[in-house]
């Protein structure tokens, strides 16, 4: 017993740096010399720091993400000689690119993932901020519907995708819906025009709730002498909504759209569960697109290669959002 | 209208106004709206959860004729529950869950407060750079690169493991960037008196920088919790074993079963929903307020 908190004792005072219990019962050594740095205030103490306490951090991010990141990129150089995943590999240049680039399946989903990216998260913050506004005025039950808006938003895409994968179905309620309105049955997932916008829908009763957590965080921030101004100035609801709200709230509106689709850009479970990129290609996205490649036709140096370019898009809006968040300082 | 513009003209209060017959017409109207809104978000969730209640059968069967009996059951039973818990070990998936959201909020924890520490009080040099490196690439959602990253963590053997599950999620940028910026809050003269009174930089951190920033703590916990607890593509393509399997991938595997039951899986999405719907109900403003307005706490 002893032998062990004399050990421990010693290895605090070596480290220099005691941690709570055994500071007291350690005899003081004035003479210790390596309690000297830290009385140091230098720049190499400060270096000698900074390498422990982001090592971890460091270690983190060159393992979890450099590391795979530099594979993936190193592998999209070869080609499989073969199909399969255990044929030869043979260095090819950029030839992985040329047939990505050139295939009228992959720049289809490109484009696809785009434009799905550059409707929807417009869209889903624009009515997260709609209903926001809404549910911050003084009006009867006003946190009762807040919280029946915010309920969704703790249901995880893998359960919203569910819900609404049985709510759309052919006979689902939601065609039961349309029946008793004496409208025509949708197909939703099974119609290459509507497939899409099914989706959304996976995607949008979840994220809008989600997003409004920030905005009204945002929007209870917005000083009310500025709306009183704005009154006084004869200036009605939608007149102080865009020149007092809109101008005010420009920072979490912007922030929030990037950070919406950093998120939709990587969306995977609804087209995984549902849709299987279907029909008719017409629910391929990116992500899903490389999870195909890789997995089911076993094609995994194309698969980078799609990884890639997916992940040099996500790095272009990631590095607008750090932008973003720097700019408040 | 018209009452509109002669209290405007006149310059009068607002309250004068809300007590005119116009206002009370738009704030009625307005509520209306409100609650339309609030019900149309609800009642999926509350026919999952009303479905979960039945017998599977029933979820579709009572589509047709459309009636109130479409929403609420005429048989009630547990039978899912049981069936969820009892044959497809569904208590099993939600522990692992569980398991792995929790080590990495620790783990996630442990890496980003130092890490935001040492990139507020030192000065070192490159110090923006190593910052702008861990947020940066810490933001980009680990699912863009998980296909190759399930390759290599396969080479190291790190497949069915729930080191594999955990590890991947630790990295938060958003988490890092708040607590450097909470951190930046704290005064520099705190940490001048600590060092003259004799304390190391880790003592420093735990005993002033940490107590002082609960909010930015809650906020990234919650941030590395909710990632890793909605978590599919990752464990998707690292875990086989059903043994190691979490929740969410046990009721997708539920969804593509040939025989499916519609009650059981709303109430397995349900139960995978009760975890995050406690935290964000408690934690909710600690949540919200650290990323809308990061700034101004800074």
């Amino acid at each position: 017993m002893s032998a062990a908190a004399h050990d421990r004792s010693q290895r605090t005072a070596l480290r220099g740096r005691p941690s709570a219990p055994p500071q007291p019962a350690a005899p003081p050594q004035p003479a210790a010399p390596s309690a000297l740095p830290r009385r140091r205030p230098g720049r190499g103490r400060d270096l000698r720091t900074a390498v422990l306490f982001l090592g971890p951090a460091l270690a983190a991010i060159v393992l979890l993400r450099l590391i795979p990141f530099a594979g993936a990129a190193y592998s999209t150089l070869f080609e499989r000689v073969g199909v399969g995943l255990l044929a030869e590999q043979r260095f090819a240049w950029f030839a992985n690119y040329e047939r990505l680039l050139s295939d009228p399946l992959f720049l289809g989903t490109l484009w696809r993932t785009i434009a799905f990216n550059l409707v929807i998260n417009p869209v889903q913050i624009a009515l997260a901020m709609a209903v926001s506004v809404l549910l911050v005025q003084h009006l009867p039950g006003r946190g009762l519907w807040r919280v029946f808006v915010f309920v969704p938003c703790t249901v995880p895409l893998v359960g919203s995708s569910v819900a609404w994968g049985v709510a759309l179905r052919q006979d689902g309620p939601v065609n039961g819906v349309l029946a008793a309105l004496g409208l025509a049955p949708q197909p939703f997932f099974t119609s290459p025009q509507q497939a899409l916008f099914s989706i959304a829908v996976v995607a949008s009763w979840i994220g809008i709730g989600y997003w409004m957590l920030f905005l009204i965080g945002g929007l209870n921030e917005v000083s009310q002498e500025l709306y009183e101004a704005a009154s006084l100035d004869g200036a009605g609801r939608w007149r102080s909504f865009w020149s007092v709200t809109v101008p005010m709230m420009k920072r979490p509106l912007l922030f929030v759209l990037v950070a919406d689709t950093v998120a939709n850009f990587v969306l995977f479970v609804p087209m995984q569960l549902l849709t299987n990129g279907g029909p008719n290609e017409s629910t391929t996205m990116l992500m899903f697109d490389a999870y195909r490649r890789t997995y089911t036709y076993s094609q995994p140096n194309l698969g980078a290669t799609a990884i890639l370019i997916l992940t040099l898009i996500m790095l272009a809006i990631v590095a607008v959002q750090f932008r973003l968040l720097k700019e408040e300082d | 209208m018209a009452v509109q513009q002669t209290t405007r003209s006149t310059g009068a209060l607002p309250e004068s106004r809300r007590r005119s017959p116009g206002r009370w017409v738009g704030t009625a109207l307005l509520t209306v709206l409100a609650a339309a809104i609030g019900v149309a978000f609800l009642l999926p969730a509350v026919w999952m959860l009303l479905g979960s209640l039945r017998p599977g059968s029933e979820v579709i069967g009572s589509v047709s004729p459309l009636s109130w009996r479409t929403l609420v059951p005429d048989t009630w039973t547990l039978d899912n529950y049981v069936a969820l818990f009892a044959d497809l070990g569904f208590g099993r998936s939600l522990v692992n869950s569980l398991l792995v959201a929790l080590v990495s909020v620790l783990l996630g924890l442990a890496l980003s407060v130092p890490a935001a520490y040492a990139l507020t009080v030192l000065r070192f040099p490159g110090r923006e750079g190593v910052f702008a490196l861990l947020v940066v690439g810490f933001m980009v959602p680990f699912e863009a690169i998980a296909i190759p990253m399930a390759q290599l963590f396969t080479q190291w053997q790190l497949d069915n493991t729930y080191l594999g599950l955990i590890l991947p999620g630790i990295g938060n940028g958003l988490a890092i960037f708040n607590l450097r910026q909470f951190f930046r809050g704290v005064p520099a003269s705190l940490r001048e008196a600590a060092i003259v009174d004799g304390a190391g930089d880790f003592r420093i951190m735990t005993r002033i920088y940490v107590p002082l920033s609960v909010t930015a703590l809650i906020n990234s916990a919650l941030l590395i919790f909710l990632g890793q607890w909605s978590a599919y593509l990752w464990p998707l393509l690292l875990v086989s074993d059903q043994e190691k399997q979490v929740a969410a991938i046990a009721i997708a595997r539920t969804f593509s079963d040939t025989e499916f039951n519609f009650g059981q899986m709303f109430g397995g999405a349900l139960l995978i929903s009760v975890v995050p719907a406690i935290l964000l109900l408690l934690l909710q403003r600690h949540f919200a307020t650290s990323v809308a307005s990061s700034g101004e706490k800074g």
